[in-house]
């Protein structure tokens, strides 16, 4: 009710909409409105616990435990599912979290906190979309964002590198998603 | 009976609860939002278990707080309630950077860890000194941990009125070093006990949305004005604006 013309006179129709979509589905899939439907994600499952360095360049979906680092390329999303528990700081160019995450987030384009979300950290993106019932315990820096050159092509350098390494044991992550 | 007692607005005489009620929470009170900017008084009688909708309430405490907060380039704002998209957005559009620290939900979850934490292990409860200001003192340690002055603002809303006494003091102890000098604190009392609970966030520069939800803490006490001022004793300057539905908004500078 108050949603719809406070949205209007807000400027803000476009979270809205996107707030109330991306409830709906519960898995990280193409129909999600916020990622490029062409692309797959890497996935982290339930039942996988990774200490340590993650980055990638391509979008990865997180529901198992990750605590470290996580760090995608400028054009990747990472989403925290409602099973997710991420003790690490994440930067990509897109974040939405249903889960828990502790940690400094940076999100260059955009950042959704789910209703069953949880933040506790520093938070810093270009635009922020919170669902009623989400939490976030930190502070936030939100605006335009300077994409650093430098650190993407880090991420994708690392990336890359790793990808090119022979791998010892089938990885559950993406081609382009490395675990260190 | 005087001409204005029997319309129910007279001066003395015997006032029946009735009148009382008129004046208070009448039809119109409920249905005219526009007309009557405060909030819908609590309803009398069967129809109390209706589900009430988020209203409107018209803020002039935020206006003055805007007011103040006026001319900086990039303020820093504590908003101690849930973290609401629109609270969020209407201060980050205009410069702010936001910390956010839903403290009654963390008190809560306080609460609950303490209780498990003894129901689990009885030798607890005797290392841990469980005095309202020991508890409160635990509390602290883990919450409001930010660099002193680092804030232009804190939206306190009305957090006081369902804190423990012992936190109360310390909360506010806390926000006046966390505040730099000018800094505002907005808080809100009750003038009587509130009857529902309810979590407020920002629509506009004046207006505030009351939104209920299930009760997360009781409610501890209702503030007299002589002791809110005390409890801001270190401040410079506090301006209240009261609300037909007996809600003091104030402001404290420090």
């Amino acid at each position: 009710m108050w949603k719809r013309e406070d949205a209007k006179s807000q400027g803000v129709a476009e979270n809205s909409s996107v707030a109330s979509g991306f409830g709906k589905s519960q898995s990280f899939d193409s129909s999600n409105s916020f990622s490029d439907s062409s692309r797959s994600a890497a996935t982290i499952g339930q039942g996988i616990r990774i200490k340590g360095e993650v980055s990638g360049t391509e979008d990865l979906f997180v529901d198992g435990f990750v605590e470290g680092k996580l760090n995608l390329a400028a054009d990747c999303c990472l989403t925290v599912g409602p099973n997710g528990n991420v003790k690490a700081d994440l930067v990509a160019r897109e974040i939405v979290v249903r889960g828990k995450v502790e940690g400094k987030v940076i999100a260059r384009d955009k950042l959704q906190i789910g209703s069953t979300g949880e933040i506790t950290g520093e938070v810093q993106t270009g635009r922020l979309v919170i669902e009623d019932g989400a939490t976030l315990r930190g502070t936030v820096e939100a605006g335009r964002m300077e994409v650093s050159k430098a650190d993407t092509k880090a991420v994708a350098a690392a990336a890359t590198s790793t990808a090119n390494k022979p791998s010892p044991q089938p990885t559950v992550l993406g081609s382009g998603t490395a675990a260190h | 009976m005087s001409f204005l007692n029997k319309l129910g607005i007279g001066v003395g005489g015997p006032r029946t609860t009735q009148g009382a009620r008129h004046e208070v929470s009448g039809p119109i009170h409920l249905t005219s939002r526009a007309r009557t900017p405060g909030a819908p008084a609590p309803q009398a009688g069967p129809s109390r278990g209706a589900v009430e909708g988020e209203s409107n309430r018209l803020s002039n405490g935020l206006k003055e707080l805007l007011w103040n907060l006026d001319g900086l380039e990039r303020g820093t704002l504590l908003d101690l309630g849930p973290a609401w998209q629109t609270t969020l957005s209407f201060f980050i559009e205009r410069g702010f950077r936001v910390s956010s620290e839903d403290i009654l939900f963390a008190w809560k979850s306080f609460l609950n860890e303490e209780e498990a934490r003894l129901k689990q292990d009885f030798a607890a409860g005797e290392t841990l000194e469980m005095t309202p200001s020991a508890r409160a003192t635990r509390f602290m340690k883990e919450n409001l941990q930010y660099s002193r002055s680092s804030f232009d603002a804190v939206l306190l809303w009305d957090l006081l009125d369902y804190l423990e006494q012992a936190l109360v003091k310390q909360v506010v102890a806390s926000l006046t070093e966390l505040l730099r000098p000018g800094g505002v604190v907005f808080a809100m009392f009750h003038s009587k006990k509130p009857e529902g609970f309810q979590r407020y966030r920002v629509v506009n520069s004046n207006t505030l949305q009351m939104v209920p939800t299930a009760v997360l803490c009781p409610p501890q006490r209702v503030y007299q004005n002589r002791e809110i001022q005390d409890l801001f004793g270190r401040y410079r300057t506090m301006k209240s604006f009261i609300g037909r539905d007996q809600l003091r908004e104030t402001l404290f500078i420090k």
